[in-house]
C-alpha cells in the first residue's frame, strides 16, 4: 500500500487517525511555517529524522497546518560534522530563515550548534542526540539557551539508569548474574560508563570488566580472550559506531557469553538483513519496534512511514514526527511562532506521541528542557533479535506491559 | 588475565593480515618511487566486492573472493595507468592525486551502499584448537592464505624474470633501462599487484569484523608506521615491521588499555622517523 496523499488519506488508508483528534484549530498564524531539519544525509538515522518530519508536517498540511498556516520543510546535511552542522544551521535560520530546527542526532553538532541557538532565537527541538550538557548549558544560563529542548531520545544519564533498571528487572531471568560492560570510548558513552558505575552492581551482579575500548577498535578478538576469561554470563554494550563490528566478531566467534545492552546498530529494523543473521539472539534497547511501541499510536506511525517510505524508521524518526506536533500544539497555544511566545506553552508540554509520553523537566531541575525519563513518560523497550522464518524479528521483553516474547539465550551457549 | 597462547596467536594471525596490506604499499614506493594514498581503497573496494558478490548476486564466498582479488587489482591498475602514470615525476601531485581517490572511492560507497556497516561472509566456518585456545578456521585460513601469498610474491620477485625486472626497477630505474626493462610495465604490473594484495585483505578484514566505507582508512594508516619500522620499500622489512606492529596492538589492548588500541603504532612511526629514519632494515639495495 502506498500512501500518495496528504494526513486525511494516510490516516483513511493506514487507520492512523490518532492525530487527526488532538487538531485544534488556535486562530489563525502567519504562515507558512518553516521547519530546518538537521541530521547526517548519509545514514538512516538522518534519513530517519528527514522522513519523519516531511510525514508530520503532510499530515499537518492535509488537515489545515499549524494555525491555519502551511508548513514547508527544509532539511539540510550535518555530516555528522560540527563546522558542517554549524554552516547548516547558520543557513536554515538566516537564508532560509525557518521558524523552528529539528532533529541533529550528533551530540558533538547539537553543542557547536547550541550557542548560536541563543543568538538566532528560534526554537530547537532536538532528536538522537542524547548529550546531558545541553540541558545542563539551559540550567546555567536559562535566558540564553530556553529555546532548547529535547523531544528524545532521554539523555544519556537516563539511558544507564534504564540500563541499571533493566538489569534489576530482567537480568535474574535472563540468568546473568555477571556481566562484562564494554562501552565505546567516545562522548555519549561517558555519561552512561558514570550511571553505571557502582549501580549496576548494586542490583546484585557481579561486573568484573568495566572497560572503554577504543573508537576505531576493529579485532575484538583480544577483548573477548579478556571477558571470556573473566567467565561472564554476558557483555553488556554501550556502543554505536563499533557495535556492528564487535556483533559480529561476536556471532562468528561463537563466544561462550550473551550479547546485548545499548546497541545503535541493532536498533535498525532491517539489521537482520544487514548482518545476514548476525545480530541473532543479541539484546537491545530501543525506542519502538516497527510491531511494538510505547503508545498506541506508534505502530501506526511505523507503517505510515513505511508506506510512505519503504521501510521502517529508526529510533530517532519517532521523537522527530513527535517533535512536529508538539511545535504544533505550541504554536496554536501560544496563537503565535514568534520563539519567546512558545518557550511557556512547551515547557508545559504534556503529550502523548509516538516516542511515548513527552514532558520536559522544568527550570529548576538538574536537566530543564530535556525529555522526563519514567515508566509512564519516555521510556526505552528492550527487545531480542530472534530467527523468524527465513529472517529474524525483534521480540519485545520488556517492560512487561509490552513484551511479545519471550528472552532466549544463544544457543551456542548453552 | 588473558594467558599468553591467546595473546601469541592473536598476534600471529592479525600481523599476516597487516603485513598483507603493507606489501603492497612498500612495494609501489620501492619500485616506483610514489606513495600511494589510495592504497586503502583497495581493501574497500575488495571487501564490497566481496559483499555485493555474495549477497546481492548470491554467489559462493569463493567467488567473492575471487572478486575481491581482480576487481581492486583492475582499480588500482585503472588508476596507475589512467592518472598516476601521467604525474609520476612529481610524487606530491601523486599523492594528492591518490588521497582524492581515496575520498571519492568512500564517497562513493557512502553514497551507493550507505554508512551502516555489512556483514561478509566467513571463507569458513567453525573452529579449531590450538594449544588449547579456541581459534575460528576463517581467522587461521586467513593467516594461511595471507602467508602463501606473501610468499608467493617473494618467489614470483626473487625467481622469475619478470619478477626480478622488478626488483631491479627499485634498485635502480636507471641500471633497469639500460638492460632493457621497460619500467613503465614494471609499474603497471606492480600497482595491479599491490591492488590484489589490498583488495583480498580487505575481504579478510571485512569477513572478521564487517564492511563500511571507512574500512580501508585504519590499514592504511598502519601500513605507514609497517613500513617506515621495517624500512620503506623493504618487503622483507613490511614483513617484520608488520609483526612488531602487531604484537604492540596486541599486547595493548589485551595487557595495557582498550582505549590506546591503534595509537601506539602511531608513536612507533613518529619515534622510527626521528630516532632511525631509514628503519629496521632501509632499502634492500639503492641508487
Amino acid at each position: 500500500m502506498k500512501a500518495t496523499g496528504g494526513g486525511a488519506v494516510l490516516a483513511a488508508m493506514t487507520g492512523y487517525a490518532g492525530r487527526v483528534t488532538r487538531q485544534t484549530q488556535g486562530g489563525s498564524v502567519e504562515g507558512p511555517i518553516k521547519i530546518g531539519v538537521l541530521g547526517p544525509a548519509d545514514s538512516p538515522v538522518g534519513q530517519s529524522i528527514f522522513n519523519s518530519v516531511t510525514l508530520a508536517a503532510d499530515e499537518i498540511n492535509g488537515e489545515g497546518g499549524i494555525g491555519g498556516a502551511q508548513v514547508q520543510v527544509v532539511t539540510k546535511d550535518t555530516k555528522q560534522d560540527p563546522s558542517t552542522g554549524r554552516a547548516a544551521y547558520q543557513e536554515l535560520t538566516t537564508g532560509e530563515n525557518v521558524d523552528l530546527t529539528a532533529g541533529i542526532f550528533t551530540s558533538e553538532v547539537l553543542l557547536t550548534i547550541l550557542p548560536l541557538m541563543a543568538q538566532q532565537q528560534t526554537i530547537h527541538l532536538t532528536s538522537g542526540a542524547a548529550t546531558p550538557e545541553a540541558p545542563q548549558q539551559v540550567a546555567a544560563s536559562y535566558d540564553q539557551f530556553k529555546y532548547f529542548f529535547r523531544v528524545g531520545p532521554v539523555n544519556s544519564h537516563y539511558l544507564g539508569v534504564n540500563m541499571v533498571d533493566f538489569a534489576k528487572a530482567e537480568f535474574g531471568d535472563m540468568g546473568f548474574s555477571s556481566v562484562a560492560v564494554m562501552a565505546e570510548d567516545f562522548k555519549w558513552t561517558e555519561p552512561i560508563s558514570a550511571a553505571l558505575q557502582g549501580d549496576l552492581e548494586d542490583t546484585g551482579v557481579d561486573v568484573p570488566y568495566n572497560e572503554r575500548i577504543a573508537g576505531d577498535t576493529q579485532d575484538f578478538t583480544p577483548i573477548y580472550d579478556e571477558i571470556q576469561s573473566q567467565d561472564v554470563d554476558a557483555v553488556y554494550t554501550v556502543l554505536a559506531h563499533i557495535g556492528t563490528s564487535s556483533l559480529v566478531q561476536w556471532a562468528k566467534q561463537q563466544r561462550p557469553f550473551q550479547y546485548g545492552g545499548i546497541h545503535v546498530p541493532a536498533q535498525y529494523p532491517n539489521f537482520w538483513e544487514l548482518t545476514t543473521g548476525a545480530t541473532a539472539y543479541v539484546f537491545a534497547q530501543n525506542t519502538a519496534t516497527p510491531q511494538v511501541g510505547p503508545t498506541d499510536q506508534s505502530v501506526p506511525y511505523a507503517n505510515a512511514y513505511n508506506d510512505q517510505f519503504g521501510g521502517y524508521p529508526i529510533y530517532t524518526g519517532y521523537s522527530a514526527y513527535d517533535s512536529v506536533y508538539i511545535y504544533k500544539n505550541a504554536v496554536e497555544q501560544a496563537g503565535s511562532k514568534n520563539a519567546d511566545d512558545l518557550v511557556e506553552p512547551l515547557e508545559g508540554t504534556s503529550y502523548t506521541g509516538v516516542s511515548g509520553t513527552v514532558e520536559f523537566y522544568g527550570r529548576d531541575s538538574d536537566y530543564p528542557h530535556d525529555v522526563k525519563y519514567g515508566s509512564d513518560l519516555a521510556f526505552p523497550l528492550w527487545y531480542q533479535w530472534q530467527p523468524a522464518g527465513d529472517g529474524g524479528t525483534p521480540a519485545v521483553f520488556y517492560p512487561d506491559s509490552l513484551a511479545d516474547g519471550q528472552y532466549e539465550p544463544a544457543p551456542w551457549t548453552q | 588475565m588473558v594467558n599468553l597462547v591467546n595473546i601469541a596467536v592473536n598476534w600471529l594471525l592479525l600481523s599476516a593480515l597487516y603485513a598483507l596490506v603493507a606489501i603492497g604499499f612498500t612495494l609501489i614506493f620501492g619500485v616506483g618511487g610514489v606513495l600511494n594514498l589510495a592504497h586503502g581503497a583497495n581493501i574497500t573496494i575488495g571487501a564490497y566486492t566481496a559483499y555485493l558478490l555474495t549477497t546481492s548476486l548470491g554467489a559462493s564466498v569463493w567467488v567473492g573472493a575471487l572478486g575481491a582479488l581482480v576487481v581492486p587489482g583492475l582499480f588500482s591498475l585503472a588508476l596507475y595507468q589512467g592518472l598516476v602514470s601521467k604525474v609520476e615525476e612529481h610524487p606530491i601531485t601523486v599523492m594528492i592525486l591518490t588521497l582524492v581517490t581515496a575520498l571519492v572511492v568512500e564517497q562513493v560507497f557512502v553514497v551507493g551502499v550507505g554508512t551502516t556497516p555489512r556483514t561478509v561472509s566467513s571463507l569458513l566456518r567453525g573452529s579449531v584448537t590450538i594449544a588449547g585456545t579456541s581459534v575460528r578456521t576463517n581467522r587461521l585460513l586467513v593467516f594461511v592464505l595471507s602467508w602463501v601469498l606473501i610468499g608467493a610474491l617473494f618467489a614470483y620477485i626473487t625467481r622469475t624474470r619478470q619478477g626480478k625486472a622488478i626488483l631491479a626497477t627499485s634498485m635502480s630505474e636507471k641500471g633497469a633501462a639500460i638492460v632493457g626493462i621497460d619500467d613503465g610495465r614494471i609499474f603497471t604490473l606492480t600497482w595491479l599487484i599491490a591492488g590484489m594484495l589490498a583488495g583480498i585483505a580487505g575481504l579478510f578484514l571485512a569477513s572478521f569484523t564487517s564492511a563500511q566505507p571507512f574500512i580501508g582508512r585504519s590499514p592504511l594508516l598502519l601500513s605507514f608506521s609497517i613500513v617506515v619500522l621495517g624500512g620503506i620499500g623493504s618487503i622483507r622489512g613490511s614483513v617484520i615491521g608488520a609483526y612488531l606492529v602487531g604484537l604492540l596492538d596486541v599486547v595493548t589492548v589485551s595487557m595495557i588499555s582498550t582505549r590506546l588500541s591503534g595509537l601506539l603504532p602511531l608513536v612507533v612511526l613518529v619515534v622510527v622517523l626521528i630516532v632511525r629514519p631509514e628503519g629496521l632494515f632501509g632499502r634492500e639495495l639503492v641508487e
